[in-house]
């Protein structure tokens, strides 16, 4: 009678192994969705840290770039090249009698060049990297759940 | 589950188990290891490395922004041992290209790395950029064939050129003895020596700040960026600063002279607008600076030589006579040609006496024996009071690297004797350098006070521009003792109807002619020719030093040294934008109604 009793109790076999294969495939799809999070903001880390190595290197061509031309400008606008091509014009400096002399009221002439370029957008010197990209799995979760706003108490007033 | 199943499941499990056991065990074996640190500090080598980052050294302008020294790109080529590569190909486009030697090229590129042998080889450095697009379109030339067969096909691999700053200089040997020259070649040891390469050194140099580079694209973060050095702006006008050394070069070929000087300063504020010396550098080349200077030649003689004025500083005499009340300008001398002092006898340039004369006429003439009177009736305390307030005694402290001087010799020292203060008081027994000179005359050009030398008008620090103030070094005379002078100086130039006049306008000036001393005593023949004038008198604008050593057509400073004056003012009151006398006074009459 006991052995009837147990038998009608017992799962059937095939229950048993489709349970246990539940259980290994849980598992299986958790570890492969973390890991597919990981490969994920991985890849896209990676990829936005190749593009600032890329940035920066183009950063230092530019710079280098703009003095070789800065330089350039300097050998073409020297005053040997402007000579010369003063020379072939066939002109020369003015004397002080062809000079003329005009009273301009109000005019106040230069005092020096500017040579400081102009003020820049101020700069966000933040990481370049979002924190979404450095933490992990543990901080970004923490982050999140600590980031759950709370509920407004009664003596709050709004206006 | 059958049993023998249960079983094969059970070995898996324990298989499994064994092998994360051991695997942790071994981890954990590793970490506590003798050379773990070792294991952990070449882990950081992969994953990123720490560099010394040298700023791009600051640039140089003249005060009208038109670049003087700046920066250019130039490459290195290296060979990389570790890599595949065809000996033969590289050093027949290196031979080709570069001009180097084939064979050790060959040498180098058929070595192994690693063994004794470098794993990087510096084949060249400082190739242009045109040798640079030469190798760029071979290189793509033989990345763009197709192979045929078992065709091998010809690469560059192995070969490498890296971009790094080189210093320029585009103007060449322009006002080079200003700006001196940087040592480029040396590329981690490299300084700046002479001019403003050597004084602002530091500051064009910048800070080399060490800069931490993830190669770990998920260490990566804020490269920090390394500010460029110091710019600077100068005093200087280069369209001026040309003028003055082709008038320089011009006067020295045409009077024979060995070299010579100008400088052309601004009294109001003490502004250096051009300074012109021979001969020059092309700091591009600065290796041939000793072909160009054997010792003892100076960089720049306007700041690093010293010599005997001569008459020129007759006027610093006659300044503190005058100021201390010791005379006034109407006051007679009766000039007898001949002076005794302290067992000597001092003489007029001519040998002769010239009677009665006023102070006006002691400039004009410039009498020696009249100068060594106004010294002895100041008395040497008095007279040596003031020229130590001229500054004479001392460096002016100009922003120059190689500034020198020689020291004042002054009473109860050894070297001092009572015919001294005679000889000093014509500008004979007293050593200057020109901007010494400059500088104390400076003052009578600009109401009595005398400013600090300077060539750097403003600097740009971190993007920002910041002016350099003039500095008022002191007032040795009065206003009025300036004024007076001025007027005397202007006088005996119009009425000795000098060759340092110049058309339309109303200058001041002295001429100088000084004796050389050599082993034998003074030359008669060897002499430094000067000037020294500024203008308009009224309110002077600029102040012209010029001297030209050992001149062989004349060896008197108003026959060589006075017409370079002119010459050279007659130009510079057109670049300067300074109208005749007659525009001057008509504008200035009319805003004041008269």
């Amino acid at each position: 009678m006991k052995k009837d009793v147990l038998q009608a109790y017992k799962q059937a076999p095939w229950r048993t192994q489709l349970q246990w294969v539940g259980i290994f495939l849980l598992v299986v799809v958790g570890v492969a969705a973390v890991a597919g999070l990981y490969l994920s903001i991985s890849g896209r880390s990676a990829a936005t840290g190749r593009r600032i190595q890329i940035l920066e290197s183009k950063v230092s061509t530019l710079q280098r770039e703009n003095n070789d031309l800065q330089t350039l400008l300097g050998e073409i606008s020297s005053s040997r090249a402007l000579n010369e091509r003063v020379d072939s014009l066939g002109m020369r400096l003015l004397t002080v009698d062809e000079a003329m002399y005009l009273e301009v009221p109000g005019y106040v002439p230069a005092t020096g060049p500017s040579l400081a370029p102009p003020p820049s957008i101020q700069e966000d010197r933040t990481p370049i990297l979002l924190p979404q990209f450095t933490d992990t799995f543990i901080e970004w979760l923490t982050e999140k759940l600590q980031a759950v706003p709370e509920p407004i108490s009664e003596t709050e007033v709004t206006p | 589950m059958s049993e023998s199943i249960k079983n094969r499941f059970l070995i898996i499990c324990v298989i499994c188990s064994v092998v994360a056991g051991v695997v942790a065990i071994q981890m954990v074996r590793i970490q506590n290891i003798e050379g773990a640190e070792k294991i952990l500090a070449a882990s950081e080598n992969y994953q990123g490395v720490t560099r010394l980052i040298y700023p791009d050294r600051g640039s140089i302008y003249d005060a009208r922004g038109r670049l003087m020294a700046g920066n250019e790109t130039s490459y290195e080529i290296g060979l990389d041992l570790n890599s595949d590569r065809q000996p033969e190909t590289i050093a027949s486009v290196a031979a080709s290209v570069l001009g180097l030697d084939y064979a050790q090229v060959l040498g180098y590129a058929e070595m192994t790395a690693g063994g004794g042998n470098p794993y990087y080889i510096v084949l060249d450095d400082f190739v242009e950029k045109d040798k640079i697009a030469q190798l760029e379109i071979i290189k793509e030339d033989y990345e763009s064939r197709v192979a045929k067969g078992n065709e091998t096909l010809p690469s560059l691999s192995g070969l490498l050129w890296t971009p790094h700053s080189q210093r320029s200089y585009p103007e060449g040997t322009l006002a080079s003895n200003i700006i001196g020259f940087y040592s480029y070649l040396d590329r981690t040891g490299g300084a700046g020596y002479f001019g403003l390469e050597e004084a602002y050194n530091s500051q064009l140099s910048g800070t080399p700040r060490e800069v931490y580079i993830a190669f770990d694209p998920q260490r990566l973060s804020t490269v920090e960026e390394v500010p460029p050095g110091v710019s600077l702006v100068l005093t200087i006008d280069r369209e001026i600063q040309a003028l003055t050394e082709q008038t320089l070069d011009d006067a020295i070929e045409w009077s024979g002279s060995e070299s010579g000087t100008i400088v052309v300063y601004d009294p109001e504020d003490g502004s250096i607008i051009s300074m012109a010396t021979a001969p020059r550098l092309d700091p591009n080349e600065y290796w041939d600076y000793s072909t160009l200077f054997p010792n003892p030649n100076p960089y720049n003689s306007a700041i690093s030589q010293t010599y005997e004025p001569g008459s020129v500083f007759k006027v610093l005499t006659m300044a503190a006579a005058l100021d201390s009340e010791t005379v006034e300008r109407d006051t007679m001398f009766n000039d007898t040609g001949s002076f005794f002092i302290g067992g000597a006898t001092i003489y007029n340039w001519n040998r002769g006496g010239w009677g009665m004369v006023d102070m006006t006429e002691c400039l004009q003439h410039s009498l020696n024996v009249c100068m060594a009177w106004l010294a002895t009736e100041m008395g040497p305390d008095t007279f040596y009071t003031y020229m130590r307030s001229f500054g004479l005694d001392r460096k002016t402290g100009i922003d120059l690297g190689g500034e020198t001087s020689w020291p004042l010799k002054l009473p109860g020292d050894n070297q001092w004797y009572e015919v001294d203060l005679a000889t000093n008081s014509f500008g004979q027994g007293i050593s200057l350098t020109p901007i010494q000179m400059v500088m104390a005359i400076g003052a009578l050009a600009n109401d009595g006070k005398m400013m600090a030398p300077h060539v750097v008008k403003s600097m740009i620090i971190n993007n920002q521009q910041y002016v350099v103030d003039p500095i008022v070094v002191g007032t040795p005379i009065k206003a009025e003792t300036a004024h007076i002078l001025t007027d005397m100086l202007v006088d005996s130039l119009q009425n000795e109807a000098s060759n340092a006049l110049v058309d339309g306008y109303t200058v001041a000036g002295k001429t100088g002619t000084g004796e050389i001393a050599t082993a034998l005593g003074y030359s008669s023949t060897e002499t430094n020719a000067s000037f020294v004038g500024w203008g308009p008198a009224e309110d002077p604008k600029f102040l012209v030093y010029v001297w030209l050593e050992k001149p062989s057509i004349s060896p008197w400073g108003s026959e060589v040294a006075a017409p370079i004056f002119s010459e050279l003012v007659s130009k510079l009151v057109v670049l300067m934008d300074i109208p005749p006398d007659n525009i001057r006074m008509t504008d200035k009459m009319q805003m004041t109604g008269q």
